[in-house]
Order: structure tokens, then C-alpha cells, then sequence
């Protein structure tokens, strides 16, 4: 790859714990145990249930203290596609709909009733990290990006300047892939990426300033406008399951390596990034 | 080392223009942009008003209104920013750093789509695509911008974060220069339909242009704007060896999170100044220093006295002597891009020694107590002042900047 982009860390950063989650079916996602209020729940769609359950399980695995938390972390979170259900957009079109047209006469008066209001909450691509920070009562600096798997690599990018600057003693990196939604798979069939599983999935990395083991040595990016299919190595294995931006926290978190090891990733995007840790 | 940042070149397409001269004398004059929205007819939809773009006289229209904004934006930053001195230098260590709206799709594009209409049938560039996707690369190609590029959807506060990260990029030696901004523009059946269903918006349809009256008494929630802004940021030490004409500097940058709800804003403005604080420690600025404000200030009951409790809290008895105003009482709310264009009305108007006003703020709300700026522009020389943005959803962004007094 050519190393256009690259941050070597003079003092490498430490991965304090990691959390993710990978789920085949809705059911296995258990966002309450993590909820300040139950009642926010309704609010929540899949990508923010998957964004709150991982970044609690890194923000345990890490030992941060509410104090910790509050006070001395930032978030840095990239997100996948705007998850519409398929259920709320046939909603609207079916009482929207004359003759098979669009009819916007419908939609003011019959069709814009059926909408669920909380829709326009679920929708959105920065409610992600409006739940975890809400959840998990973190008032920091932020940085939200998406849909690129590879564009995990900028939020981490931006997560390792700010624990630079001192700006923050911790970061809580994140990816979320809502990616078993009628939208999501219409785009993967457009961008080849429909041969693997495409399981959701999110994961978080909890780093912090000067690590002496298990440490995030440096990172290097690289973006061409072209489109490129995804494809993925951990420690020179191709990896099976495309997890979209959730991939290297998943992947620190439930297939342990050790020693010197790279993570290498590009997506259609254009985005070719690695990063190079010392586990 | 930290370089000094300039900003050397500003593109905009708004409500009110998309020339620059044009556009700050509107602004100055305090004119509303609103209208009857005549995008599409919203029949009988509860707001049927908004701040449009007239893209009839735009060299590039596109189906979805926020990709041809921003590509016609940083075409415009591009040759303002070369208007005085050498070029830029093209290609090495240069980068983007956006706001972005949502996905594009039409409703009844996805009707069709879920009648059984064949995908080969959509515009692969038009339907179901990402913005990110369809102007990001376009922009990068046209300008040489290799570095990877910075994609913000912070929502309301997308691209504030987007100058934001671009500045500290450059500061930090990463990159040589930026293009930073933000685009939006969610004036269609959804988008408005949407707004309308959790009563964000406005719904003084019978009088838009006085729809939009952050801070008064009588509002009744923002009104809907679009459009895009892209300014040009690089070294400082660059745009001089270059004789560049430098507007201004961007000095600091914060954020935060409110943790609190998920459509109103922390009642007593905490993540707002939180976020304020950290710019002015960023910027090493003393709050004395800042002599102008300019408000995310959208016209919705909580935001404008959240803001204004902000205000008074970092700034104490000063606050009443600090003009602050909203751009967005004349072009309503430009959502992922609001900051950027906000940012460069309230440069474009520092520049003539001027800050532009607040229209129709008629009777200031009990809440809302500071200095707004009602009616009419106001001569003053501005040096440093503060841009706040905060989105829906509590993530809340300053920028303290300094402009370069003529």
C-alpha cells in the first residue's frame, strides 16, 4: 500500500479493552442492561442498540469509572448505512401511494400521519452517538463519521490526535454494521460485497496514552476515487465475514492474536488502511 | 510546531445567492430568504414554507440538491481562494473535511422500488447512494485532494465539526490545506414531512418571511433552509508566501456532548458551554477577547434560551455587552451545512466592519436576555468571535476565530 497517510506513535497508545457484538438475529441484541432509561428504548433503532451494547461492554472491559467516563473520554464512532426498516418506509408508501405513483396529495394528509414520529429519531445517523454518550453519561469530544468501512480508520485517526494533544486520557473508538436491513443489502448487491456473511455487528476499542504492552504502534491510510471491493486481512488471514466499519474492534475482541500483528482493510469507498499492533 | 491557520477562500450557494457580494449585502440589509416552498407542493402538509436555493440560476443541477451545492461550493472556494496570488499547491498532503445530509433517495423512487421496479432502472448515482459516496469522490477528483477525506454527520453541527477537523489537521502539520464545509438540503416530501411530524419546524405559512425569529417571543420553531459552503483552509505561512488574501484565522475548536435528550438541548446549556469553554482553551483565548457571537440560534423554543444560558454562563456580566446573531433568521436552517454558511456570513460581514442582524425579533422571549443584534446590521470592527452549532441529538461545537481587520 502506499503509505501516503501514516501515524507512527512516538509513545504508542495502549488498548485498555475492547467490546462487540455480532449478531445473526435481532433477538440476540440486549440493549437494556446498558440503558440509564428504559424508556429511551423505543427511541432506539438496530444501530444504536449495537453502538450502546458494545461501547458498554469496552467501557467495562476498561475499568473506566462514571468520573473517567464523564470527564476525561471522547467518542469517535463511524456508522454504516441510514437504516430505514423496511417495515416504517412500506408504511409511508403504501398510504402514499395511488395507482402504484407516488402521490404527495396522499402523503400530506394520509401517508405523513402513518408516519411514526420516532422514525425521524431512528433515522438519523448521529443518534449512535447521541445513546452511547446518553448511556454512558460521556460528555467529551466526538467525532462521527461514516459509511466506509474503512472510514473506522479516520475516526481512529482523529481518536489517536486528540489522546496526542492530551485533549482526552481516554478514547472509545467504535464501528456499528446494521447490515441485515433490506437497504443495506441493496447496496452491498451495487458494491460486490454481497458474497460474504453480513452478520451486524459493533465493536469498540478503549485506548489510552502511553502503553507499554498490548499497544496500537501506528496507522497508515491511503484513498484513491476509485471503487475498490472490500476485502479485509488480519495477520495474513483473510477474513471471512465482512463486519464493515465493526471489523478491527471485533476482530481485537473476540479472535485474540498475539504478538506483532496487522490489520488491513479496503472498502468501496476507496479507502485502503492498516494498523500495526504489538498484542 | 502548530501552524496558524487561514481561511483564503469562501464558495457558498444559499438561500440568498451564491455570490459573495451579493450575498453579505442581503444579509446586511436583513433579508428574509423564505418562501412558499415550490421544490415540490406540499399540499396539505402543516409547513409548506422554506429558505430555497435558486438553482435556476446554478451552472449544475442535480436530482439531489446537496450533491450539486457542494460541488458548485468548492468549485467556488477553489477560484476565490486562487483570485489573489499563486495557485495552490495541487495534490500532495491536501484533503477535504465535510458535513453531509442524509442518503439520496426520492419517495417515489423507493414507491417504485417497492412495487418491483429493477434496480438497472435507478440512476445508481441518484438512488439509495450515500453522499459521501456520490459528491465526496467528485469533489476530491476535481481538486487533486488525496489525503482520506473527513466525512461528518453530526447533523445540525456537521460542518462547524467539519472546519473544526480540518483546522486541526492543518494546525497539527498533517495536512497543507483543506476544503471544509458542509452540504444539506432536506426540502423534500421526507424531510419536511418528518420535521413536520415531531413539530421542529415553523408553521407560519401565511408570513415567511417573518417565520424565522430566533430569540423573539412569538417563535415557533426553525425553518428549513438549504445549500452548501466550502471554505479554503491553509498554513498561515503559506497563504503569505503565496499573497493570498486571508479573511481569517481559525484559532480554537470544541465539543461536547449534552448526555441528556434526544431532541432538546440540556436545559441549562451544559454541553453548549462545555464546548464553548474548550474552543476558547483551545484558541488560548480569554472569553474578553471574543466581541461578537454568532448564534446556532435556530427559532425553536428550547434551543435559543439553552444557547443564551450558555452564553451567560461562560461569558458572566460580559455577556450583555457581546453582540450575538442569527444568520438563520434570514436563511433559515441549513442543517448539515448551517455552520459553514454561518460562518461565512459572519466573516463576509466582519470584513466590511460590519455584524449582520437578527430579523424579526420584534419582542425578546423572558429567557432570552442578551444582546441580539434586532433588525439591523450594526457597524462594529470584530476580532475574535465565536460560532456555535448544536445538534439534535446533544453533540455541540464551537469555533473561535479571528478575523483579519483590513
Amino acid at each position: 500500500m502506499d503509505p501516503t497517510f501514516e501515524t507512527r506513535f512516538p509513545h504508542p497508545l495502549k488498548l485498555r479493552g475492547t467490546g462487540s457484538i455480532v449478531a445473526a438475529q435481532d433477538s440476540e441484541i440486549d440493549v437494556l442492561p446498558w440503558l440509564k432509561y428504559r424508556k429511551m428504548k423505543k427511541f432506539m433503532g438496530k444501530q444504536d442498540e449495537l453502538a450502546v451494547t458494545a461501547c458498554g461492554l469496552a467501557a467495562r472491559n476498561a475499568r473506566l469509572s462514571e468520573e473517567d467516563l464523564r470527564t476525561k473520554t471522547g467518542l469517535y464512532l463511524c456508522v454504516g448505512f441510514i437504516p430505514f426498516e423496511r417495515q416504517e418506509i412500506e408504511t409511508i408508501a403504501r398510504n402514499s401511494s395511488d395507482s402504484g405513483s407516488f402521490s404527495m396529495d396522499l402523503f400530506s394528509t394520509k401517508g405523513f400521519d402513518e408516519v411514526n414520529p420516532l422514525l425521524t429519531f431512528r433515522c438519523l445517523p448521529n443518534m449512535p452517538i447521541f445513546h452511547v454518550s446518553l448511556n454512558l453519561n460521556i460528555q467529551g469530544p466526538y467525532f462521527i463519521t461514516y459509511p466506509g468501512a474503512a472510514q473506522f480508520y479516520v475516526a481512529l485517526e482523529q481518536a489517536c490526535i486528540a489522546l496526542e494533544q492530551k485533549e482526552i486520557d481516554f478514547a472509545l473508538v467504535g464501528g456499528v454494521a446494521d447490515q441485515n436491513n433490506f437497504l443495506v443489502q441493496h447496496h452491498y448487491k451495487r458494491t460486490r460485497i454481497g458474497t460474504k456473511a453480513t452478520p451486524d455487528a459493533a465493536g469498540f476499542l478503549c485506548l489510552e496514552r502511553n502503553g507499554t504492552e498490548r499497544v496500537l504502534l501506528g496507522l497508515r491510510m491511503n484513498y484513491q476515487t476509485r471503487e475498490t471491493a472490500q476485502r479485509e486481512r488480519w495477520a495474513d488471514t483473510e477474513v471471512k465475514e465482512h463486519l464493515g466499519a465493526a471489523s478491527l474492534a471485533v476482530l481485537l475482541d473476540q479472535s485474540p492474536q498475539t504478538g506483532n500483528v496487522t490489520h488491513y482493510i479496503e472498502s468501496v469507498d476507496g479507502m485502503q488502511a492498516e494498523s500495526f499492533w504489538s498484542l | 510546531m502548530k501552524n496558524r491557520v487561514a481561511i483564503t477562500g469562501i464558495g457558498i450557494v444559499s438561500p440568498l445567492g451564491s455570490e459573495l457580494p451579493f450575498f453579505v449585502n442581503k444579509l446586511l440589509e436583513g433579508v428574509s430568504a423564505a418562501g412558499p416552498i415550490t421544490i415540490f407542493d406540499p399540499c396539505k402538509l402543516p409547513t409548506r414554507i422554506a429558505a430555497q436555493v435558486d438553482d435556476n440560476k446554478l451552472p449544475l443541477r442535480t436530482k439531489d440538491r446537496k450533491v450539486g451545492f457542494a460541488i458548485l461550493a468548492a468549485r467556488s472556494a477553489i477560484q476565490d481562494a486562487e483570485k489573489f496570488g499563486s495557485p495552490l499547491v495541487k495534490g500532495e498532503r491536501s484533503g477535504l473535511s465535510i458535513g453531509l445530509g442524509l442518503e439520496l433517495f426520492s419517495m417515489p423512487d423507493m414507491i417504485d422500488y417497492l412495487h418491483g421496479k429493477r434496480l438497472i432502472d435507478f440512476d445508481p448515482m441518484e438512488f439509495l447512494q450515500t453522499p459521501s459516496d456520490v459528491c465526496v469522490p467528485r469533489i476530491c477528483k476535481e481538486h487533486q485532494l488525496v489525503a482520506p477525506p473527513l466525512i461528518h454527520i453530526s447533523a445540525c453541527a456537521a460542518s462547524t465539526d467539519a472546519i473544526g477537523c480540518a483546522f486541526r489537521m492543518v494546525r497539527e502539520g498533517r495536512r497543507s490545506w483543506m476544503m471544509s464545509g458542509g452540504t444539506d438540503s432536506m426540502i423534500n416530501p421526507l424531510g419536511v414531512g418528518g420535521f413536520c411530524r415531531i413539530q421542529a419546524m415553523t408553521q407560519r405559512n401565511e408570513e415567511p418571511y417573518k417565520a424565522s425569529r430566533p430569540f423573539d417571543r412569538d417563535r415557533d420553531g426553525f425553518l428549513l433552509g438549504e445549500g452548501a459552503a466550502i471554505l479554503v483552509l491553509e498554513r498561515w505561512n503559506d497563504a503569505v508566501e503565496r499573497e493570498a488574501r486571508i479573511y481569517a484565522e481559525v484559532a480554537g475548536y470544541g465539543t461536547s456532548f449534552d448526555a441528556h435528550g434526544i431532541s432538546e438541548p440540556h436545559p441549562e446549556g451544559e454541553g453548549a458551554t462545555l464546548a464553548i469553554q474548550r474552543a476558547l482553551k483551545d484558541a488560548d483565548v480569554a472569553p474578553e477577547q471574543i466581541n461578537y457571537i454568532n448564534a446556532h440560534g435556530t427559532s425553536t423554543p428550547k434551543n435559543d434560551i439553552a444557547e443564551t444560558k450558555a452564553i451567560r454562563r461562560v461569558f458572566g456580566k460580559r455577556a450583555d455587552s457581546i453582540p450575538v446573531s442569527s444568520t438563520k433568521s434570514m436563511i433559515g436552517h441549513l442543517i448539515s451545512a448551517a455552520g459553514a454558511v454561518e460562518v461565512a456570513a459572519a466573516i463576509l460581514c466582519a470584513q466590511k466592519n460590519f455584524i449582520h442582524p437578527t430579523i424579526n425579533l420584534e419582542t425578546p422571549d423572558s429567557g432570552c436576555d442578551l444582546d441580539y443584534v434586532p433588525k439591523k446590521a450594526r457597524r462594529a470592527i470584530v476580532s475574535y468571535f465565536l460560532k456555535n452549532s448544536f445538534a439534535f441529538g446533544g453533540q455541540n461545537s464551537s469555533l473561535v476565530l479571528r478575523n483579519v481587520i483590513k
